[in-house]
């Protein structure tokens, strides 16, 4: 075998272990047994170690950092998104976030075993220091992001079953509910361990390390465009969409000292990895799709290129997913809202 | 004019400019020749709204961050302290039980009126985080603005100068001289590098640079990048043809860049430092114990539950 098999190899085991890892969190979260989270968990980290060793050996092969084609940037994605859920996990227990984090990384490193995985010569435009800065920096911010998105995503989720736990335990009076409230209990006992305010401290502590990344990211990003092309910034499609991210988070951390967090936090947090999203997809797969109608410039990051159909098909998928998931959270009494919010509120001080 | 200033200053009006200017931006994408939509008058007044109002919002604030810091309320009576986020009273302790915990914590004031009341607070500069951000912005704005005005008003700004083999342009009072040039290619033919050898004369003196895609040549505020080359010129083995160079000028980039700098210290400090303030009133009874924090609460109660549980345990030990 040679080197690039191996490569190959290590990437398609962290796959097959990141979606074992999600199927344990699923069970685990269903089941309640504490063994089911700690084995999808410990799943998880030897994903993390054989996708670090599969970079580590891409990077030695190619002789370049493993971030410049599509199917790389988004394998090297998902190892920080792992790498930032492990950290997470390190000294305290945030082991259900993985519920997310798992199928969340599975389907990145699905997406990256989508692309080419042949190497592709640094074009001159790339040849620089800030290769080894900017691009590692962002994906990082988009890390955090992501961990962000997944304990907002389980926030609002927790929220909604609370909501229906009590709705049902009001119902429970009536004889005939009694079925569907025992269902629903169980749905309120899902992630025992983690209480609203630990998710909205986990999605805050996330965005306060992803917002400075991804600031520091844009500059340098800025510092080279400049230093390449004579213009720091062109508002190409990538560019655009990394502003908007940071201006989504910007509302964030700007909402926080108003005291609004709690749900709201929360939906503005899922916006921001929407954003993210938007930002790696959007330009590489549904922009050079628009281009050719439109003729819509996609700029100095066009080399992120790929497959337009199944780019297409995912980002409209992932969006649905989302534009679901916001509809389903929304039912809710408001009474219950302010009680919450004002919860969390006061811990964020 | 009172509601204008109370508009500006309000954070919901500076989400609402946010939520305008992402939704701009979102159609400068998606739509064809979007990126006309980033220098229309609409999206440029947004930007100076934005502007306006982060100025005016730390323009009004720091004053009262000003006093919350440097002039603390030190005389502080009981409900307030009881009100705090953590407090405790301690009954037989000291204020020496304590201090050794709180060494940390510098701006210590003690004021005499029947009791001793102490104040120690850490972390002041985090206060001014978000206003050390807000003027980074400014600041990096402002590099933008003079880009623009300097960018539409400069004679030699996006030029392009195509300079033959062997020889020179007259640029803002200097020569540009090309003494070479070369393509670079990886053994399966696409492209490694481009490169061209450029002397610059200026009066006596002459430099030659080595420039390539990611070292462009600067000289008195104009940068030279690589632009274009006479691809048949390079292939003959004699040598000729020419090569292009963009011309941009410098102005304002340095604004950019020292406004960004500052505007990633700010965020950081405004992230990471957190105010943290304690009050210690000492009475024959004991101790009144209070303290509140800006942010990182979690990590702040258990420091104070620290405090707490040590002064506890030391008056156990001297008790029996």
């Amino acid at each position: 075998m040679d080197i690039a098999t191996y490569e190959q190899l290590g990437f398609e085991i962290a796959l097959g272990t990141y979606l074992l890892s999600s199927i344990l969190f699923i069970l685990y979260v269903s089941m309640k047994k504490e063994r089911l989270g700690s084995m999808g968990l410990t799943l998880a980290f030897f994903g993390f170690a054989f996708e670090t060793i599969a970079l580590a050996n891409r990077w030695f092969y190619t002789g370049h950092p493993p971030w410049v084609t599509t199917y790389e940037v988004m394998a090297f994605f998902a190892w920080t998104l792992v790498g930032a859920y492990l950290i997470l996990n390190f000294r305290s227990n945030y082991k259900s976030v993985g519920i997310i984090v798992a199928p969340l990384a599975f389907i990145i490193m699905g997406f990256s075993s989508m692309q080419s995985a042949n190497p592709e010569p640094l074009v001159p435009a790339l040849q620089s220091v800030w290769l080894l800065i900017h691009v590692p920096i962002v994906i990082l911010a988009y890390g955090a992001f992501a961990v962000a998105f997944a304990a907002s995503a389980l926030y609002l989720w927790k929220d909604r079953k609370l909501i229906v736990g009590t709705k049902d335990l009001q119902n429970d009076q009536n004889p005939h509910d009694v079925p569907s409230s025992k269902h629903s209990q169980s749905g309120a006992g899902i992630l025992t361990g983690l209480q609203l305010d630990a998710l909205d401290d986990i999605a805050y502590k996330s965005v306060a390390i992803g917002f400075p990344l991804l600031t520091f990211g844009i500059i340098t990003g800025a510092i080279w465009a400049n230093r390449a092309w004579g213009s720091y910034w062109s508002w190409d499609p990538k560019e655009t969409w990394s502003l908007v991210t940071w201006f989504v988070f910007l509302i964030y951390l700007h909402a926080r000292t108003q005291n609004w967090s709690g749900r709201f936090a929360a939906y503005i947090s899922v916006s921001g990895f929407l954003s993210v999203i938007c930002t790696f997809l959007g330009v590489g797969y549904v922009l050079p799709f628009l281009e050719s109608f439109f003729s819509v410039s996609t700029g100095m990051h066009g080399y992120a290129g790929g497959d337009t159909l199944t780019g297409t098909v995912l980002f409209c998928g992932v969006l649905g997913a989302v534009i679901v998931l916001l509809l389903t959270t929304r039912k809710r009494p408001p009474k219950t809202t302010k009680a919450s919010s004002k919860d969390v509120a006061t811990h964020a001080g | 004019m009172n509601v204008a200033l109370r508009l500006l200053t309000s954070a919901r009006f500076a989400i609402a400019i946010i939520v305008f200017i992402i939704l701009l931006s979102i159609l400068g994408t998606l739509l064809p020749n979007g990126s006309l939509i980033f220098s229309s008058p609409l999206f440029i007044a947004l930007i100076a709204l934005f502007s306006l109002s982060t100025c005016v919002c730390s323009l009004t604030r720091i004053t009262t961050v000003w006093r919350l810091v440097v002039h603390p309320r030190v005389d502080v009576t009981d409900q307030f302290i009881e009100a705090l986020p953590f407090n405790a009273f301690l009954s037989g302790a000291k204020l020496s039980d304590v201090s050794e915990h709180i060494n940390g914590y510098g701006h210590r004031h003690a004021s005499n009126t029947k009791q001793t009341i102490f104040f120690a607070q850490k972390g002041r500069v985090g206060r001014f985080g978000p206003h050390i951000a807000h003027f980074g912005v400014l600041v990096l704005l402002l590099g933008v603005l003079i880009g623009t005005v300097n960018g539409s008003t400069s004679e030699y700004n996006n030029s392009i100068a195509v300079i033959p083999l062997g020889g020179s342009v007259d640029v803002a009072g200097f020569t540009v001289k090309l003494n070479d040039f070369g393509v670079d290619y990886y053994n399966d033919g696409t492209v490694r590098e481009y490169s061209a050898v450029v002397s610059i004369i200026d009066g006596n003196v002459v430099e030659t640079h080595y420039v390539t895609v990611n070292e462009p040549l600067t000289h008195k505020g104009l940068t030279f990048y690589l632009y274009d080359y006479d691809s048949a010129g390079v292939t003959q083995s004699g040598k000729a043809g020419w090569v292009a160079f963009q011309i941009k000028s410098e102005a304002g980039i340095p604004f950019v860049w020292a406004g960004a700098f500052i505007t990633i210290v700010g965020i950081m400090v405004a992230l990471y430092i957190p105010h943290k303030r304690i009050w210690i009133k000492e009475s024959e009874q004991g101790l009144l114990l209070g303290g509140t924090t800006n942010k990182h609460s979690r990590s702040f109660f258990k420091e104070m539950e620290k405090i707490h549980s040590s002064v506890i345990q030391r008056n156990n030990h001297s008790s029996i």
